[in-house]
C-alpha cells in the first residue's frame, strides 16, 4: 500500500480524534455547546509568548492534533490580534516582551478576554526573581481565568476553556472587567 | 576530575588575535566564551574561550580589566558572544563591528547598568525610553521592507524578522532576537546545584532532558559525583527518546509548511503518543524532573522497557514511510532542494553545531565529538549530508530518528543492575569549575559552571545551540522568496526561548 493511501485509508486522523478520549470528547461537546451559545458558533483566540521556556506553546499546539482538535469544538487560533476574542498569554513577561503583549491586547477589539496558560503567567514561574521579568501579568491586565500547571496539558488547557465559558456565561453582559488596567509606572512604556 | 578540557592557556587579550588565528588554522572552532566577574578573586574579569574539535575541548583564558581584544573579525562566531558581554557585563570589545545592544532593549534597559557584574545593585531600571535600536538599511530604487514579529500568526515565540527584498528574491534578512531574555544565568547565580537545574530544565522546555544532561555533567564533575551505570543508561535512553519526539515534530512541521496536511498531522498524533509514552514513564509530558542530581528520578521497569520498544517501533515504521514519500515525491522535492541552502563554509565560519551543521557536511555531533555517559561506547557516527539546504536537514533528522531508536533498542534490555541515583552530600571546592556538554536535538549544549565558597553557583554560562545558529538562516535565506523562509525556518526549527535565556 503506498504511503498516501495508507494515510487515507488506514490511519484515520478522524479515528484517532474519536479514539482519544471519552472525557475529551466530553468537555469538547459541552465547549461547543457554551461556544454556540455565547459567541455563535466560534471562539477565537490569539496568543502571546511572554517569556516562556517553550514547553506551554507546545502544549497549546497539541491542542490541534487529531487526538484534540479544538477546531471541532469551534475554538480557533487566528493569526491576527484583530480577529480574536480570546488572548492567551504564556510566559512570565520579560521587560522586552511587555509591550508587544499589551499592543497585542489593544489591538484585539472589545470585548476582550485574558487567559493565561501555565505557572509563569500567575506567578513568574522559575523566572519570577529576575532583573529582566516584570511579571506577572495580573499587574497588567484583567485576567478571566488562570490556566495551572507547568506547562498544563492540553486536556487541562480544554478544562481551562470551559471554566471561561462558564464564568462567561454567568455574567457575559458585564464586560467591565475586561478593561485593560495599566499602573502609572507603566505608560509611559516606550 | 576534568574529563574533557584537554589544555589550558593563560593569553594576554591583546595576543589573543593572532592566536585565535593559529587556532582556527588547527581546525578547532569556537564553542563559546564564557565571562566571568571575577575581581573579588584576582581582580579582573575574566573571559574563557572554548574551542573545540580534534577530541577535546582548549580553553584559553583572557584576563579583563573593562575591555578586550574582540577576535570577530577573524572569528565571526565570536561576535554574538561580544555584543552578549557588552551587554551584560559591560566590557567593551575593541574593533568589534556592531555593538548595537542585543539582549537588554535601549527601548526599556539603561545601557549603563550591567547585570550580571557582581556589583550590580539588583536595582531595575525604570521602563521607559533609554535610546534607539537601529536596523540595518537597504537603500536603492525598488528595495522595500517585510516586517514580521515579534507576535507571530502561529503558535510560536517571539522574534523579530526584517527583510528587505527587490521584488521575490530576499537581499537581506535581519533577525532581531532576546525578546524572552529571562535573565537565567544571573538567577542561577548563589542558588544551590539542585535549584540551578530545575532552572536549567527551563531554558528550552522540549530540549529539558538533553539540556538537563549538558548541565550535570558539569554540576557532577564540580560535585565530585560518579553516577550508577544504570542512571547513565537511563539519562541515554530518555535524552534519545527526547531527540526522537523533536524530530517526528520537526518533520511535521516540514509537511505542515509545504502544505501537505495529510503526513503532518499523522506525525503529529505520533507526536502525541510520544508524550504520553513519557507521561507514562516519568508523570511528565516533557519528561521534567526524571533527572537528578547523582541520577535519575525514574527507573525502568520491564512494562516501561516494552512501552518504549513498542514506540519506537511504531515510529521507524511511520517514519520509514514518510522518507520514502518525501525521496519519491517531485513536488514535496521541489520545494526542499535548493531551499535555504547553508554553505559549508558559512557553517564553519558560524560554528554551527548539530544537525545545522551535519546537514552542511561538518561533522559535528557532541556525542561523538566529546563523549559523554556511555556515548563512547556506541560507536557512533556522525551522520552527514552536504547539501546544506531545507532537503539536507530534513532528511538527516529522519536518520537520526534511525539512528535514536537504535541506540535505545541497544540499551533497552541490557539494563545494568544498580541504584538509579547515589546520594552525595559534598560540598563543592571554592571556585571549582567544570564545562559540560550534550548534544541536544538541535546541537550542542554548552555549560560552564563555577561554584563559589559557599557551595553555591558563582557564575553559570550556558550556550544553546540555536544562540550559535541562528545568525546562519540570515545567510539560508538570501536568494530564496519569502514564501519558503518560514520553511526554512522550521527545517532549522531553533528555539527562541534557548537562545534569548
Ligand atoms: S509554566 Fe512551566 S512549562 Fe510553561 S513556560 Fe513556564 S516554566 Fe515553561
Amino acid at each position: 500500500m503506498s504511503f498516501l493511501s495508507k494515510l487515507l485509508f488506514k490511519n484515520k486522523t478522524q479515528e484517532i480524534a474519536a479514539a482519544g478520549s471519552d472525557s475529551i470528547l466530553i468537555k469538547g461537546e459541552e465547549l461547543k455547546r457554551s461556544v454556540n451559545e455565547v459567541f455563535g458558533r466560534s471562539l477565537f483566540v490569539r496568543l502571546v509568548d511572554s517569556g516562556s521556556c517553550n514547553a506551554c506553546e507546545n502544549e497549546l499546539a497539541a491542542l490541534s492534533n487529531p487526538y484534540y482538535d479544538l477546531e471541532r469544538f469551534g475554538i480557533k487560533f487566528v493569526a491576527s490580534p484583530k480577529h480574536a476574542d480570546v488572548l492567551i498569554i504564556t510566559g512570565c513577561v520579560t521587560r522586552n516582551m511587555l509591550n508587544p503583549m499589551l499592543k497585542t491586547y489593544e489591538n484585539i477589539p472589545s470585548p476582550k478576554f485574558v487567559i493565561t496558560a501555565g505557572d509563569c503567567p500567575e506567578t513568574g514561574g522559575p523566572f519570577k526573581d529576575s532583573y529582566s521579568v516584570c511579571g506577572p501579568v495580573s499587574k497588567y491586565l484583567n485576567i478571566a481565568v488562570h490556566i495551572k500547571g507547568c506547562p498544563p496539558e492540553p486536556e487541562t488547557i480544554i478544562s481551562g476553556f470551559l471554566k471561561f465559558m462558564d464564568i462567561l456565561k454567568a455574567s457575559y453582559r458585564n464586560t467591565e472587567n475586561t478593561s485593560i488596567k495599566m499602573p502609572n509606572k507603566i505608560i509611559n512604556v516606550p | 576530575m576534568d574529563k574533557i578540557i584537554l589544555n589550558k592557556h593563560n593569553i594576554k587579550s591583546s595576543d589573543f588575535i593572532n592566536s585565535a588565528d593559529n587556532i582556527k588554522a588547527s581546525g578547532k572552532y569556537l564553542l563559546g566564551i564564557a565571562a566571568a566577574d571575577e575581581r573579588a578573586l584576582n581582580s579582573k574579569f575574566t573571559l574563557r574561550y572554548f574551542f573545540g574539535g580534534g577530541g577535546g575541548i582548549d580553553e584559553y583564558r583572557v584576563d579583563a580589566d573593562e575591555s578586550f581584544q574582540s577576535i570577530s573579525k577573524i572569528c565571526p562566531a565570536a561576535k554574538m558572544y561580544e555584543r552578549e558581554i557588552y551587554d551584560l557585563f559591560g566590557l567593551l570589545p575593541s574593533g568589534h563591528p556592531d555593538l548595537r545592544p542585543l539582549m537588554l532593549y535601549p527601548e526599556n534597559w539603561d545601557s549603563s547598568v550591567h547585570p550580571l557584574r557582581k556589583d550590580y545593585n539588583n536595582l531595575i531600571p525604570d521602563m521607559k525610553k533609554y535610546g534607539e535600536y537601529k536596523f540595518k538599511e537597504i537603500l536603492g530604487e525598488g528595495i522595500f521592507e517585510v516586517l514580521v514579529g515579534p507576535v507571530h500568526a502561529g503558535i510560536i515565540e517571539p522574534g523579530h524578522f526584517r527583510f528587505s527584498l527587490a521584488g521575490e528574491p530576499v537581499l537581506q534578512l535581519e533577525i532581531r532576537h532576546f525578546w524572552k531574555h529571562r535573565g537565567i544565568e544571573k538567577v542561577c547565580e548563589g542558588r544551590d546545584f539542585k535549584d540551578a537545574l530545575n532552572l536549567a530544565a527551563k531554558i528550552s522546555g522540549d530540549n529539558n532532558v538533553n539540556i538537563g544532561i549538558g548541565y550535570l555533567e558539569a554540576a557532577e564533575s564540580i560535585l565530585n559525583i560518579e553516577i550508577t551505570e544504570r542512571a547513565k543508561y537511563i539519562r541515554v535512553i530518555l535524552a534519545e527518546l527526547e531527540r526522537i519526539w523533536n524530530y517526528v515534530r520537526d518533520v511535521a512541521w516540514i509537511f505542515m509548511d509545504i502544505g501537505f496536511a495529510l503526513p503532518a498531522q499523522n506525525l503529529f498524533a505520533l507526536q502525541e503518543e510520544l508524550m504520553r509514552l513519557n507521561k507514562n514513564l516519568s508523570g511528565h509530558r516533557f519528561l521534567f524532573n526524571s533527572l537528578t542530581i547523582g541520577g535519575v528520578n525514574l527507573d525502568l521497569d520491564s512494562a516501561k522497557l516494552k512501552a518504549i520498544e513498542e514506540a519506537v517501533e511504531k515510529v521507524e515504521n511511520i517514519i520509514k514511510d514518510c522518507e520514502e514519500f518525501i525521496l519519491n515525491s517531485s513536488t514535496v522535492l521541489d520545494r526542499l532542494e535548493f531551499t535555504g541552502k547553508i554553505n559549508h563554509k558559512t557553517a564553519e565560519e558560524l560554528s554551527l553545531c548539530g544537525i545545522s551543521a551535519r546537514a552542511s557536511g561538518l561533522p559535528r555531533d557532541s556525542r561523538i565529538e566529546f563523549p559523554y555517559l556511555i556515548y563512547d561506547k556506541l560507536n557512533l557516527k556522525p551522520v552527514l549530508h552536504d547539501g546544506g539546504d531545507v532537503f539536507a536537514r530534513t532528511v538527516l533528522k529522519i536518520k537520526e530518528i534511525y539512528v535514536s531508536k537504535k541506540i535505545i533498542e541497544g540499551l533497552l534490555f541490557n539494563l545494568p543492575e544498580g541504584d538509579i541515583a547515589v546520594a552525595y552530600g559534598n560540598k563543592p571546592e571554592a571556585y571549582k569549575y567544570a564545562i559540560g556538554n550534550s548534544e541536544t536535538s538541535r546541537g550542542n549544549a554548552f555549560f560552564y559552571i563555577m561554584a563559589d565558597d559557599n557551595g553555591k553557583i558563582f557564575r553559570l554560562k550556558y550556550i544553546d545551540p540555536s544562540f550559535r545558529i541562528w545568525p546562519s538562516i540570515q545567510y539560508g535565506v538570501l536568494g530564496n522568496i519569502i514564501a519558503d523562509f518560514p520553511l526554512i525556518n522550521k527545517s532549522l526549527n531553533l528555539s527562541y526561548s534557548g537562545n534569548d535565556m
